[in-house]
């Protein structure tokens, strides 16, 4: 059990500052999420958590211990890599207990935590198999296996699920949230996915180019985006945007609102036609070229629609966001 | 029941079928030149040189002398032959003790691309570009116990200066060297080229697992390169088998026929004294060893990749 503090870290690969300044605490026993674009430094800060890469300033602890310099197999930490990284040549036993022939621990002690890890991951039949002859989910089990078995104080997770097809990928989704349940450790989690950063978490942090844009509860980045970036980052389909003299009226810049906070109906302030309408059963999804741009509706159930009709809508107001030319919220 | 019974037949007409497909025109077609290529250079030469092996003959107008198995048996009772068995088991040794350790470790320090291993690997790598020939003649120049940089370094030593190469206990010794020098470069490559294919991900997660640097070697990298590993050694061999042009230039089999290999062997006591029919005796029996390793080599890596 341990939190993990990041201080004022900085990370430069050559001339590019891929981290400038990052301060960052994950509370013991958390899920930590980090989401973010693609190129925004997350992995390269799990990295560093993990001791793969040195931070070029700044400090890291690990359950109140400086492991700024410390050798990654030192930190009480342990990863599950995108790609797994089995190795190819041992099977799932072997892989599993490699760290634990490593530091030569007693074979019975060796055996019992396989076994352990084995029945939480249901891997019991595999365990004499090479990772070839394992399914993707079941590669997946193995590298949690792998990290189960040295009973770290934090867990790492870099996209553990995205090599994974959507089927599997919920289920393991429901797995780790158990596995979570049941070890209360800390884990930091990283991922492209909306749904397993709003299901998982406990804490989001949204990045953007190596700097941290809001770090709070899923439903709290929902509901109160601090900024522009994390207004439009999270939540799927994305939030409205809009801007010009319907975001001036209301004293701001940028005015944003979610696609289930437009509600159509003939007494609607706006007009638009409709572009396109999804039909997914339980909602429809509405593009519409409107004299505020191009908007997104969220519909409950399967409302009928013909592209090209023109549509009367207006916002819930209490479920406006504003936000100021820096793109801060105006509270 | 019509349905099986039609299966049926069409299953006794698959090999027919087969040729008759498209893909079994493509086969009579590719077969002919690729063939025919095999026959005139690699079978009909084999057979040639089986079939002179049986007779005495200079090389010139038609083989008639025929003397069954003498030429096996005047090659298996020379000395000579047999020291240069010896001494192509010592390079065949030293290639697969000393130089594949010695390219293997050489590798795993200059595998990670950057701009310093980039022109280590040329500077590794250029011994083996080198013609054959000249090597040869720059060693020698080395090896010189006038003007050369060994006579240098033996004199600063305070001792007499030694002509290695016309020296009976040294002369093998010094080619040992040339060879490793040589073709180091070449395993080294090899083994580079399957470290870079290693994913990185791996020898990262053995490093979260604990594991030290030669620990990451021992049960990571080395087991994941076996099969370049049984490739650089399966060249190794055959290649000491066949060793010649690195030895002319030096030792010329010199002194006193002390550095024979058995390539060299062949060719000066088979092809330089006009006796075709022996040398060619000599050829079988390299080339039956040669097939024994091929053989040994495939069994191996048939049975690893179950
Ligand atoms: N070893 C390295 N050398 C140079 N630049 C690097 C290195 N590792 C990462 N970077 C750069 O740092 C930035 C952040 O990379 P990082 O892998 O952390 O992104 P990410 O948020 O994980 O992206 P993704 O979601 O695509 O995985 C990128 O611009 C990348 O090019
Ligand atoms: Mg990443």
């Amino acid at each position: 059990m341990a939190n993990v503090e990041l201080s004022n870290i900085n990370k430069t690969f050559g001339a590019i500052e891929t981290i400038p300044d990052l301060t960052l605490s994950v509370p013991d026993g958390s899920f930590t999420v980090l989401v973010g674009p693609s190129g925004c430094g997350k992995s390269t800060l799990l990295r560093m958590v993990a001791g793969l890469e040195a931070p070029s300033r700044g400090k890291i602890s690990i359950g109140g211990r400086d492991v700024t310099r410390e050798e990654p197999s030192k930190r009480g930490i342990s990863m599950v890599f995108q790609s797994y990284a089995l190795f190819p040549h041992m099977t799932v036993e072997q892989n599993i207990d490699f760290g634990l022939r490593l530091s030569k621990t007693p074979t019975k002690e060796r055996q019992k935590r396989v076994d352990a890890a084995a029945e939480i991951l249901h891997l019991q039949p595999l365990l004499k198999r090479k990772p070839a002859a394992l399914s993707g989910g079941q590669r997946q089990r193995v590298a949690i296996g792998r990290s189960i078995v040295r009973n770290p104080d934090v867990f790492l997770f870099d996209e553990p699920l995205s090599n994974l097809d959507a089927a599997l990928r919920n289920q393991m989704r429901v797995e780790l949230a158990d596995l979570h349940e049941r070890l209360k450790s800390t884990m930091i989690y990283v991922t492209h996915d909306q749904v397993e950063a709003m299901t998982l978490a406990d804490q989001i942090v949204v990045m953007n180019a190596g700097r941290i844009e809001q770090v709070g509860a899923p439903m709290e980045l929902y509901n109160r985006p601090q900024t522009l970036f994390v207004a439009g980052f999270i939540g799927s389909p994305r939030m409205n945007l809009i801007t010009g003299e319907a975001a001036a009226k209301l004293g701001a810049t940028t005015i944003g609102v979610r696609p289930e906070h437009i509600e159509l109906g003939a007494h609607g302030l706006w007009k638009g036609r409709l572009r396109v309408a999804e039909h997914l059963g339980n909602e429809t999804i509405a593009y519409i070229d409107s004299e505020l741009g191009e908007l997104i509706v969220r519909i409950n159930g399967d409302q009928k629609m013909k592209t090209g009709e023109v549509l009367q809508f207006q916002f819930l107001q209490e479920h406006l966001h504003r936000f100021d030319e820096s793109g801060r919220r105006i509270p | 029941m019509s349905n099986a019974a039609s299966i049926r037949a069409s299953k006794s007409n698959s090999i027919l079928a087969d040729l008759m497909s498209s893909k079994g025109q493509a086969v009579l077609l590719m077969l002919p030149p690729a063939f025919l290529l095999f026959t005139l250079f690699v079978a009909l030469p084999l057979f040639d040189a089986a079939y002179y092996s049986l007779f005495k003959w200079n090389g010139y107008g038609t083989p008639t002398d025929f003397v069954g198995l003498d030429n096996f048996r005047q090659v298996l009772n020379h000395g000579i032959f047999w020291q240069s068995v010896r001494n192509t088991l010592i390079v065949l040794a030293v290639s697969l003790f000393i130089q594949l350790p010695l390219a293997l470790g050489l590798a795993l320090m200059v595998y990670e691309k950057t701009p310093a291993n980039t022109l280590f690997r040329l500077v590794f790598f250029l011994p083996y570009i080198l013609a054959e020939i000249a090597s040869g003649l720059i060693w020698s120049f080395v090896f010189d116990g006038n003007a050369g940089v060994a006579s240098a370094l033996f004199k600063s030593l305070g001792m007499n200066p030694v002509f290695i190469l016309a020296d009976r206990h040294w002369a093998f010794l010094a080619i040992t060297l040339v060879v490793l020098w040589k073709y180091f470069g070449f395993h080294m490559m090899i083994f580079v080229a399957a470290l870079q294919s290693v994913p990185k991900e791996l020898l990262e997660a053995a490093r979260l697992e604990g594991a030290k640097r030669w620990e990451v070697v021992r049960f990571v990298q080395v087991p994941l390169i076996g099969a370049a590993i049984g490739v650089s050694a399966f060249f190794a061999v055959v290649g000491s088998l066949q060793l010649f042009d690195v030895v002319i230039p030096l030792t010329n089999g010199g002194p006193s026929n002390s550095t024979h290999t058995i390539v060299t062997y062949l060719y000066t006591f088979g092809l330089t004294r006009t006796r075709i029919g022996f040398g060619s005796a000599v050829g079988v029996l390299l080339f039956i060893a040669a097939v024994g390793v091929s053989i040994f080599y495939q069994r191996q890596t048939n049975r690893g990749s179950k």
